[in-house]
This record gives C-alpha cells, sequence and structure tokens, in this order.
C-alpha cells in the first residue's frame, strides 16, 4: 500500500461535526455496555452457582441471591483434589509450551514471510493441513508413537503435541506480512543478517500479534482435556480439566464443586490477558506506526 | 548462511535446548519405572467407580491388601466413568493395558469376546469362589471360564416423598404396587402450578429393557440373534415411559437441560415419586423432609434393575497371580465388603448375609430391606457386542418418541430394526 | 500441489535487496523451520499418516487390526449418516461464519475508535469481551441452555413480550443447530475482536486522516481504506473459522450430545462417537480423511482466491 503512505504528514485535523461525533459517542457507549454486560453474564452466572448450596441449584429459573450462599464449594474442591498441584502443572506446562510455540512459530513465519525457498507454498500447505485433521483421530496413533518412544505417562509426553503450532505460524505470518518491508530493507542496508531482522526489526513490530497468540498459545494447553486424559496416568501430572473431569461421578457428579473449579480456571488466563492486553497497547504506542 | 555468524550458534542453541528439555522430562518416568528394586511386584489398578467420592475407601482397601501381600504395591489409577473406556481402549491399543481393571456388566462381554480378558481359572489355583453370590458370579463368565469378578452392585429402587404423600392424602407406595398404582398416585401427586411433580423416570434404554420386562416382554430372542422388543409389551412398556413426559413428568423441553434436575428436583422437595439407584442414598442424608424407598411397581412381573461392576485382569499381563490375588481382595475381602457397606459405596456381592446385614443397620431409609427385596426378580440388562450402539438406538428412538415427534409404534419398529442391524 | 503463500510483489521487493538463487538461503531457512518442522512431524504427521493406515483396516483398538482396503471408504460413502454429518457441519458454518465475523468486526470498530483518554476502560471492555472465549464450554453451554430453555427461558420471555411464541430452540430438531450456532459466535466473538483489533492497530493512522482530509465519509473510508488494510487479518480470520468450523465439536457434544434426533450430529461427533464408542477407529479414520480431503479443497480455494482480495503491506 505503498500509494497512500505519505501523502499527509503533520497536517492539522479538522473537526468537523463535533456535536454529532459526542451524539455518536454515546450511542456506541450505550452499545458497547450492553453487549458488556451480556458477555459478563455467564461468568456471573457461574460464579453463583458455585456459592450456591448444592441442594438449591435447581437451575430453571436461576436464583440469583441465593439462600446459604456459601464457599463450601471451594473448599470442596481443595479437599477432594490436590488443588494447588493440579494448578502448578497447569500452569508451567502452559507456560512452556506458550514459549515453545511462541519461538518455534516465529521463527517459521518468519521464513514463509521473508525468505525465499523453493516449494515455499507446497511447505506451508503441509503446514496448513495439520490444523485439518480432527483431534479425536490422531490420539490413538500418537499414543502408540509415545508408547513406542517410552514417553508415555511423562511431562514431556503432555508437552511435545503442543511444540509446533501451524495456527501460530499462519497467524504471525499474516502479522509479518503486513510488517512493511522498507524497515528489513533499511536493516539489509546496515549490513544485518536475517537473525538480526528477525530479531530487532521484525518481533518488535509483531508485538500485538505475539501478545494475542500468547494467550490462544496458552489457552489451548490450559484447556486441553483429550490428550493428557490419554496419555497421562499418574495423579502427579494431572492438569486442571483432569482433575475437573475426576468431579464427575458414573452416576452422580457435584456441580457447585464443578462450576468452582471452572471459575479457578479462568482466573490465571483473565490474569495473562489483562497483562498481555498491557503489552499490546503499550507496543502499538512504541511501534512507530502510528 | 556464512555472512552471519550467529546462524550456526543459533541453531546449536535451539537443537541443544529442545534436547535438553526432551532428556529432562523422560527422566522423569525412567525414575518411576514398574516393579521397584526393592522385588516388590506392581499391580496397576484402573478403575472408574472410585472417583469423586470414594478415594479414601479404595485407599483402605489398598492399604489392608499390602498389608497382607507385603510383596505387592498396587498403584491405583482413576479416570471419569464418561471417558473411562476411551482411556481404556487406548491403553490396550497401545499394549499398555493396566494389570487389572474395572469393568460394567454392559461392557464385560465386548472385552471377554475381544480376548482381553485373562481367563482367571488360570491363576486362580484352587481359589474358592463359594463367598461370592453366585449369581453375580455367573454374570461373568462367558463359554464355563470366569473372566472377572464381581465387586460391587447396585439396585434401582422408587424413591418417594413421605411429606408429600402426606399433604396430597395419597397412601404410600408398597411392594405391592403395580403400574396401575403407581399411575395413579402420580396424577394425584402433580401439582404444576406450585413446580410440583409427581414422578421422574427418565427415558432410556436401561428403564426401557427393565419395564419391558416388567410388562413380560423379552428385548432379544433366546438366542440373543433378533431384537424381540417390538412386541405389544414392547409397546405397552414404552407407552408407560413415554406417557409421563409432559404430564406426572416435566417434559424435555422444562428441564431444560439442567444438570442433576431430578436429582434437584427432589432434593427441594418438588418430587413425589423418583426411579433412582441406591448410589443416591449419602446425598439424601440431610434433606429436610421424610423419605424412603420401595421396590419398584411391576405390571405382568416384578423387575428391577441391577447394575454390577466387576474386576478383571488384563489377558496380556505379566503379574497375573498378584493381580488376581488383589481383584479377589478387592471383591470379596471382609475389609472391603465392610468398607463398602459402611460408606454405601454400592454393595459387596458376597454371599454372606452377615456382612451384608450391616447395611441394614443404617437408620435412613427406613426401608433398606426394599435393596434386597428388588434381588428377588433381577433385570440384567441385554449384552451384545456393539452394546453402545444398540443403547444410542434405542435411546434416541425412545427420545423421539417422548418428544412426540414418532408414535411409540413407529419409534420401536425403528429401534428394531437398528438393533438387528448391529446383530447382523 | 503448489500454493502461492506470498503475494507477488514481495518477491520483486526482494529481487531488489539481493537477487534470488534457489537454495541461496538452504542453511537459513532450515535454521528457521527445523524447530518448528521437526515436532510438527513427528506429534502430527505422522500420526496423520497412521491414521490414514488405520482408516484401511478394521479396527475396535482391543483385537487386532483386519486389512479392509478401501472398504470404511466405501461404507462411508454410501451411508446416509455420513451425509447428514457433513451436511450437519455445513449448516453450522453457514450460520457462524458470517455472525462470528461481522459481530467481531463490529465489536473491533467499535472499540478501536473508543478515544484515547479512555484507555483503561476500553481495555477493561476488551477483557469483557473476552470473557466468554476463555470461560470454558461447560459453563456456557449449561447457561445458554438456560436462556433458550424453551418454556421458562429469558430469550423466549422476551420474544412474548412481542407477541412471538419461541420456538423450542435446542429440543427442537429445527431449532437445534441455530442454538448451538449462536452460542458459538457468541463465544468467539472475542476470539474474532481481538485479532481484527491487532489488525486495525496495525493500520496507519494517517491513511484515515488522509482520507478525512479528503472529506470522504465515514463508509467510503471503511470500505475503501480500513477494509483493504484489514485485509490480511480477515484472510486470517476466515480461514481458521472454516477449518475450526468444519471441525466442531466440543460445543455440540455439550450442549446438545448431537440430539436432538441427531439433528446436531456434526462429522466430528461421529469420528469420535466411531472411535471411541463403537469400536470403529478404522471407519473414524476414513471419515476423518474425508473431512480432510474437504477442508483441504475449501482452504486451497481461498488460498488461491487470496491474490484477488488480500493486500499486504
Amino acid at each position: 500500500m505503498g500509494k497512500a503512505r505519505g501523502r499527509i504528514r503533520g497536517e492539522t485535523r479538522t473537526s468537523i461535526g463535533a456535536r454529532r461525533a459526542v451524539l455518536g459517542q454515546i450511542a456506541r457507549y450505550l452499545l458497547v455496555g450492553l453487549g458488556a454486560l451480556a458477555m459478563l453474564f455467564p461468568f456471573g452466572w457461574a460464579v453463583i452457582t458455585s456459592i450456591t448450596p448444592s441442594d438449591a441449584v435447581l437451575a430453571v429459573p436461576p436464583d440469583f441471591t441465593p439462600e446459604g450462599a456459601s464457599l463450601d464449594a471451594y473448599g470442596k474442591l481443595l479437599e477432594t483434589l490436590p488443588f494447588w498441584r493440579i494448578v502448578l502443572n497447569s500452569a508451567w506446562i502452559g507456560a512452556a509450551s506458550t514459549m515453545l510455540q511462541l519461538i518455534t512459530s516465529a521463527m517459521a513465519a518468519y521464513a514463509f514471510a521473508r525468505l525465499p525457498f523453493p516449494g515455499r507454498g507446497a511447505l506451508f500447505a503441509v503446514y496448513l493441513t495439520t490444523l485439518m485433521m480432527p483431534l479425536p483421530v490422531l490420539v490413538v496413533p500418537l499414543f502408540i508413537e509415545m508408547r513406542t518412544f517410552g514417553l508415555v505417562d511423562t511431562y514431556f509426553a503432555l508437552l511435545a503435541p503442543t511444540i509446533a503450532s501451524a495456527f501460530g505460524v499462519f497467524l504471525l505470518r499474516q502479522a509479518i506480512n503486513q510488517v512493511p518491508r522498507e524497515f528489513d530493507e533499511a536493516a539489509v542496508l546496515d549490513g544485518a543478517g536475517h537473525f538480526r531482522i528477525f530479531l530487532y526489526v521484525v518481533l518488535p513490530l509483531i508485538r500485538p500479534a505475539l501478545a494475542t497468540f500468547a494467550i490462544f498459545g496458552f489457552m489451548a494447553s490450559w484447556n486441553s482435556y483429550l490428550w493428557p486424559l490419554i496419555i497421562i496416568k499418574s495423579p502427579e501430572f494431572m492438569t486442571l480439566p483432569l482433575g475437573l473431569a475426576t468431579l464427575h461421578g458414573q452416576f452422580t457428579t457435584q456441580w457447585d464443586v464443578v462450576m468452582a473449579g471452572s471459575v479457578i480456571s479462568v482466573v490465571p488466563i483473565l490474569i495473562l490477558y489483562v497483562f498481555a492486553q498491557k503489552h499490546v497497547i503499550a507496543s502499538v504506542a512504541q511501534s512507530g506506526l502510528k | 548462511m556464512s555472512h552471519f555468524p550467529g546462524s550456526r550458534n543459533a541453531a546449536i542453541a535451539t537443537v541443544a535446548a529442545v534436547a535438553l528439555l526432551a532428556s529432562a522430562c523422560s527422566q522423569g518416568s525412567a525414575t518411576r519405572a514398574p516393579s521397584g528394586a526393592d522385588g516388590k511386584a506392581t499391580v496397576r489398578y484402573f478403575t472408574f467407580s472410585a472417583a469423586p467420592d470414594h478415594l479414601k475407601d479404595l485407599d483402605t482397601i489398598e492399604k489392608a491388601f499390602e498389608k497382607e501381600n507385603p510383596k505387592v504395591d498396587v498403584v491405583v489409577e482413576t479416570a471419569p466413568f464418561e471417558e473411562y473406556f476411551t482411556k481404556l481402549q487406548t491403553s490396550i491399543a497401545g499394549g499398555t493395558a493396566p494389570d487389572a481393571f474395572e469393568l460394567n456388566y454392559e461392557n464385560f462381554v465386548t472385552y471377554a469376546s475381544a480376548g482381553s480378558l485373562l481367563d482367571l481359572g488360570t491363576v486362580a489355583g484352587d481359589g474358592d469362589t463359594s463367598v461370592y453370590a453366585q449369581e453375580s458370579l455367573n454374570a461373568f463368565q462367558q463359554d464355563g471360564k470366569q473372566y472377572a469378578l464381581p465387586a460391587s452392585f447396585s439396585t434401582v429402587v422408587l424413591f418417594y416423598n413421605k411429606d408429600l404423600f402426606k399433604k396430597a392424602g395419597v397412601a404410600e407406595p408398597t411392594a405391592d404396587w403395580t403400574w396401575a398404582d403407581e399411575q395413579a398416585a402420580a396424577a394425584e401427586l402433580t401439582d404444576r402450578k406450585k413446580g410440583v411433580y409427581g414422578d421422574f423416570q427418565p427415558v432410556q434404554f436401561f428403564e426401557f429393557y427393565k419395564t419391558l420386562k416388567q410388562a413380560g416382554g423379552e428385548f432379544l430372542s433366546a438366542d440373543g440373534k433378533k431384537a424381540t422388543f417390538n412386541s405389544p409389551e414392547g409397546v405397552k412398556a414404552a407407552k408407560w415411559l413415554v406417557g409421563k413426559v409432559g404430564k406426572s413428568m416435566p417434559t424435555e423441553a422444562e428441564i431444560g437441560g439442567a444438570a442433576d434436575y431430578d436429582t434437584n428436583l427432589f432434593k427441594s422437595g418438588k418430587l413425589a415419586m423418583w426411579h433412582n439407584g441406591i448410589w443416591q442414598f449419602a446425598g439424601l442424608k440431610d434433606v429436610p423432609f421424610e423419605w424412603d424407598v420401595v421396590v419398584e411397581p411391576g405390571d405382568a412381573n416384578k423387575a428391577s434393575a441391577v447394575f454390577h461392576n466387576a474386576v478383571a485382569i488384563s489377558s496380556g499381563t505379566k503379574a497375573g497371580k498378584d493381580a488376581y490375588a488383589w481383584a479377589r481382595f478387592l471383591s470379596s475381602s471382609n475389609v472391603a465388603a465392610t468398607t463398602r457397606i459402611q460408606s454405601s459405596w454400592e454393595l459387596p456381592p458376597v454371599a454372606d448375609q452377615q456382612v451384608l446385614s450391616g447395611y441394614l443397620k443404617d437408620p435412613k431409609p427406613a426401608n433398606r430391606q426394599a435393596v434386597f427385596d428388588s434381588l428377588k426378580s433381577i433385570a440384567l440388562p441385554p449384552v451384545i457386542k456393539r452394546q453402545q450402539e444398540m443403547q444410542d438406538a434405542v435411546t434416541k428412538q425412545l427420545t423421539e418418541a417422548a418428544a412426540g415427534r414418532t408414535s411409540v409404534e413407529d419409534a420401536l419398529k425403528a429401534a428394531a430394526a437398528d438393533v438387528d442391524a448391529l446383530l447382523g | 500441489m503448489t500454493l502461492t503463500a506470498a503475494p507477488p510483489e514481495e518477491r520483486v521487493t526482494h529481487q531488489r535487496a539481493r537477487p534470488r538463487k534457489g537454495w541461496r538461503y538452504a542453511g537459513t531457512v532450515a535454521v528457521f523451520l527445523l524447530p518448528s518442522l521437526v515436532p510438527l512431524t513427528l506429534y502430527t504427521i505422522i500420526p496423520m499418516l497412521g491414521s490414514l493406515w488405520t482408516s484401511l483396516h478394521e479396527w475396535d483398538l482391543i483385537t487386532e487390526m483386519r486389512w479392509v482396503g478401501l472398504g470404511n471408504y466405501i461404507e462411508l460413502i454410501g451411508d446416509p449418516g455420513t451425509r447428514a454429518a457433513f451436511l450437519h457441519t455445513l449448516s453450522f458454518i453457514a450460520g457462524y461464519l458470517p455472525l462470528v465475523y461481522a459481530g467481531g468486526l463490529g465489536l473491533a470498530l467499535l472499540l478501536n475508535r473508543a478515544p484515547r483518554s479512555t484507555g483503561s476502560g476500553r481495555s477493561l471492555l476488551r477483557g469483557i469481551y473476552f470473557l466468554p472465549v476463555i470461560t470454558s464450554w461447560v459453563v456456557v453451554a449449561l447457561m445458554w441452555k438456560w436462556l433458550l430453555n424453551p418454556a421458562s427461558g429469558i430469550v423466549n420471555w422476551a420474544l412474548g413480550l412481542f407477541g412471538i411464541s419461541g420456538p423450542g430452540w435446542w429440543t427442537d430438531p429445527a431449532w437445534a443447530m441455530p442454538s448451538v450456532i449462536l452460542a458459538s459466535a457468541w463465544k468467539d466473538l472475542g476470539f474474532v475482536m481481538i485479532i481484527l483489533l491487532a489488525g486495525l492497530q496495525a493500520i496507519p493512522r494517517e491513511y484515515q486522516e488522509a482520507a478525512m482530509v479528503d472529506g470522504a465519509t465515514a463508509w467510503r473510508r471503511f470500505r475503501h481504506i480500513t477494509l483493504p488494510l484489514l485485509s490480511p487479518s480477515t484472510f486470517f480470520v476466515v480461514v481458521i473459522s472454516l477449518i475450526n468450523g468444519f471441525q466442531v465439536f466440543d460445543q455440540v457434544k455439550i450442549m446438545t450430545n448431537g440430539g436432538p434426533g441427531g439433528a446436531t450430529q456434526v462429522v466430528v461427533s461421529q469420528i469420535y462417537d466411531l472411535t471411541f464408542r463403537y469400536g470403529r477407529a478404522g471407519a473414524a479414520s476414513a471419515l476423518s480423511w474425508l473431512l480432510f480431503a474437504v477442508v483441504l479443497i475449501v482452504t486451497i480455494i481461498q488460498i488461491r482466491g487470496q491474490k484477488r482480495w488480500v493486500t499486504y503491506g
């Protein structure tokens, strides 16, 4: 989009229709606010269910000011599960898998976006195809493979399928494609090689995309259920979704405890999101794109 | 690449980091290799029935076993029932089947005919099986061979809210009740304005095969090669179940997909009669109303559903004898039986009435005897090789009828065709 | 299969910088690619080939595999259940994709244009819109089932105020898929929003300002500046949503479990049931490869077509 670039710089902004803008602003806030309320609703609902005594969780219609509200469910959660161990497992596996994915995906994305080589399009297509196979059909062959490597019931087996992410490669490749090429060319003229350009030019410019991907990478690991279920046997490797699933019995389920667990499980991702969000804004402000 | 020396270093560093990570992670497993160096044999036991409420009870039994058998180390692995078989199948496919594992009666045939189970006769020695209730033991035989030991069972009874009966002035159910009595009472007890329902019985496979037997019908032909439930008795049974929906029982739309809707409805005192299993006893300890149980009403016959769980041993195990010792201990030892009874963790399938009588000591519900009475005429679920597909097909067709999208007759006809195809 | 993964003008630019000589960068390329290519091969591509092998067998996971050649494929192609599953999946995508893209774009635009002074309020709002994305499907499904409860749900109550008698939603075969679509679009709005927002933020502000000076209307600015410059993000959202849409499963399993009367049995539900519940891992693998072929064709068409509408900076 080189045509539009540089057409204006430093020209003053006109303020036509300032009043209409204010009205529009109000309408916009109203809309956004109402939407936000609708988004908050399920979470509030889960919190309420989790503090409602178990014999009063009759869901239709839900009581938003339940009598005898208590944190019993949270107590039960800590009692029935080695909760902190489980959270710790999930947290470090999530962090490790996010870091690995960020590194491997960003590097591959750079290659696909900036390094011409024969068969690049075909190889990228191969990457994409790995997203097209449904997981339920992959877990059995993958389990057999892990068994041949002697990796069943290990932390590594939990991590292995998340080291590389075609989703991440795709996302970051799109982001790198949006970075104006003039930036790397300037660096090339300064004598920088691809590693320098990657590290010092491209990575800082795609920080918003990296932050976004970090959240998705962490979420994928944090919520993953089927693969950990299959590959993990020892309770000491248990992750959060596995732990919560043990609350479902053959005939009965403690729904208030399940809800308490679901509520707690959202918190770390929320913190990560808020953290990443700050980072996104800061980096956009710094990146010189504005 | 030569123009930038950093690239090779980066490559080496990356490879080294990945290798380091891999070795660090896999080392964790090497130190936890099975069968410890102290000469102990390890028995890996996989179970679904302990979590979430009875892990401590299983632990008690395990400790007692290891005390008696100091050379055996039992390692328990659990999974929720929903995904238990997913995990079990995958581990068998991958050649890492647990030494001993739990099976319910419905899935027993599938695994026994697949050759996944060890013929217990090969490891039992002169193991005396007279401690087991004979009928339970027989349920886990195939071609005259014992492939699993029954470990626990539960039955389905009719729960009822005494307060609601008193308020409505309806006589409480007795063991002699028939469907007609239940129906009349349910109609009187239902008060939709107050959100009170007279009766709750899920419309699905397990209720259907049982009510079919109550009506005097058979699910499969004697040779097991044809579905025979599309009969006048079958229609009667299905109509009995489907006819409750929207009358004395809420519709699916009213249930609204709420989890544990019926449990909560009963617990909140708004359900008069409830067809459910004895596993609900523990959860009903503190409800603020009087309740009791009675053997389910019959029609042409009395028939009560029984759910059996058993312990089987993998045909590929290297610790067959130790696994058998554990299976035996878990299913029939005194410690196991009393632990199960004390914690209301289903019932031990033992022959000794003395052990079982402990179950009657618990004051709530008063009529615990009904649990044993229900065993006098039990209805075991029909079992075929493609069990899950059969259960799903029958439930699906019944649900269609319950929602009024098809007639009961058409639903049964379609279900019978599906089941015939599965028997193929 | 040669897909043009890179926009044409990029190659031109690059040639200016340094002449292209086939494998000139082989070493560099290897260093950049191997960290992802090796694990991807080991932990995804090899299992994929494993499932291809499985698809040629009858296998219940607990007994030996039995070779059936293309038997599973032939059976599946003639099976009305397969056709129904694909049809349900397509109807999911047809409802979900437009809804989630339009909603996500609307949100991204609203939030992007909020004034700078409310920066913290804006990030709070973004956080709120992102909540459903990170909330588990168990919670979301229970809540939507209650909202859409035909008898006492808030949605039908609200419709009643306008004299409309609401449908049976997820208990009615005709409305079950729309219910799943609604819940899914609602849950994923935040995902689409965050991707598009990142794209919007990458658009230099000067473009908009220049157009404003030129007197372009808001719609023209949106149509001729924002949309084209956002096209890489849109392309990403569309490709990923389609790939994910074809594999829709979690919400269906939790919300309707394929019902009522099989009205929401999608392809992956079918695959899951076949593998783990019905002991037919071979047929499940064959069905996965059929699904794979469909998704691949759709994706190739999109990548081929991107030249026409995707603009890279």
